[in-house]
């Protein structure tokens, strides 16, 4: 009995110490992290709708929770009128989920990019959705109707090239802007 | 007591990865590509040193009977410490590493130097075999990854080295790659001994 107390006391002792340093250093980089996530945000956002001067998350006003795809809805403000829509989308690409930030312009209903966030797609194949020549694949799109994967070149406005070898990864990005799409649609042209 | 062999014999005749196939998990997941390696090589590095360090200190008092969870809450607070510190500073690497940062608190050649060696050695003799060790799994994963990525995405460092024509075998770049190089390199090494043996 004593040696079970001696020996609960020392490990008591040890795991202290451990969690004094481990809190310590939590104390010191947790701002740098949380600056550095929300430097990541906004560039990611505004890499995808350049055009504006203020960008407001306003998931909570067009969002339900319980969606599915759709998980974050960020309207870009230009001199106090809102002039873009920039989604965060989550669909299940080949290997898990695949989180995409999509933009579109309301003057000119097209999208204006669409950046991959994170993926676990297979390295060399679906992993090359986050090359910058996916993206231009759907810049300038019309956001009015729902785009298409093809695996030739695409002849109609709203088809997109695949990537070769990596369908299910294409299609998954697209299922995402897709849905985006439609909800842009809805709320924020036909509304207006 | 000879600092330097304890130093030197992690380099190559008692590798942590290539000689005694320790922490293979790891090994094979991020030697995807040499930024990869070298940070999770710096990583594992800082821990192996920094609780080999602090076990050998502790090695009198610790009560045999419960070494072990208290090597892992001390691994695994070292682990804490350098995840906190990447993600803070290195965000870039940290997403790429992902779940294999925190894995190091399991990964067997920490533990099994701080139950080989750290416990029954002295400090300044355990952090020159921690950092020897550290430094002989970083360069296995290295050489490893600069195979994996010159071979399956045809660039190293990011930077891509043959043009745009360049075919890369993608095999290189998923799992069976990373067993079919770590099988060439065992092979040649172990011929190499066999050559100095006779």
């Amino acid at each position: 009995m004593r040696e079970a107390i001696k020996l609960g006391f020392f490990l008591l002792i040890t795991c202290a110490l451990v969690g004094l340093g481990v809190s310590y250093t939590n104390a010191l980089t947790a701002p740098i992290i949380a600056e550095s996530e929300k430097l990541v945000q906004e560039q990611g956002l505004m890499e995808v709708y350049s055009d504006a001067e203020e960008i407001k998350d306003e998931t909570e006003k067009y969002l339900s929770s319980e969606d599915s795809v759709l998980k974050q809805v960020n309207v870009a403000y230009k001199a106090g009128k809102p002039v873009g829509v920039i989604y965060t989308v989550e669909s299940k690409g080949y290997g898990g989920s695949i989180k995409t930030l999509v933009g579109f312009d309301i003057v000119s209903c097209t999208i204006t990019n669409i950046k991959i966030l994170s993926h676990t797609e297979t390295p060399g194949l679906g992993a090359q959705a986050t090359e910058p020549w996916f993206a231009e694949r759907f810049q300038g799109k019309s956001a009015t109707a729902d785009l298409e994967v093809v695996k030739q070149t695409p002849q109609d406005g709203n088809e997109v090239q695949a990537i070769t070898a990596a369908t299910v990864t294409s299609k998954a990005v697209t299922l995402g802007i897709n849905e985006a799409r439609n909800h842009f649609q809805v709320n924020f042209i036909e509304a207006f | 007591m000879n600092y330097w062999k304890e130093f030197s014999k992690g380099l190559l005749s008692d590798n942590p990865v290539l000689v005694m196939l320790l922490g293979m998990c790891s090994v094979l997941a991020v030697s995807t590509s040499v930024i990869n390696a070298l940070g999770m090589g710096f990583a594992a590095t800082f821990v192996l040193v920094m609780a080999n360090i602090v076990i050998s200190s502790i090695r009198k008092i610790v009560p045999s009977n419960i070494r072990i969870p208290v090597y892992i809450v001390v691994i695994a607070g070292f682990v804490t410490i350098i995840e906190l510190i990447m993600k803070a500073y290195v965000p870039d690497l940290y997403t790429s590493l992902g779940i294999f940062i925190p894995l190091i608190v399991v990964n067997c050649i920490i533990l099994g130097r701080a139950e080989a060696f750290a416990s029954k050695n002295g400090i300044i003799a355990s952090l020159f075999d921690g950092l020897g060790m550290g430094l002989g799994y970083t360069i296995a994963l290295c050489a490893l990854a600069f195979f994996r990525e010159v071979i399956g995405a045809g660039k190293l460092m990011g930077i891509s080295l043959f043009g745009a024509n360049f075919q890369p075998a993608l095999i290189m770049i998923l799992p069976p790659g990373a067993f079919i190089t770590l099988g060439c390199m065992l092979a040649f090494l172990n011929k190499m001994q066999e050559k100095k043996a006779s």
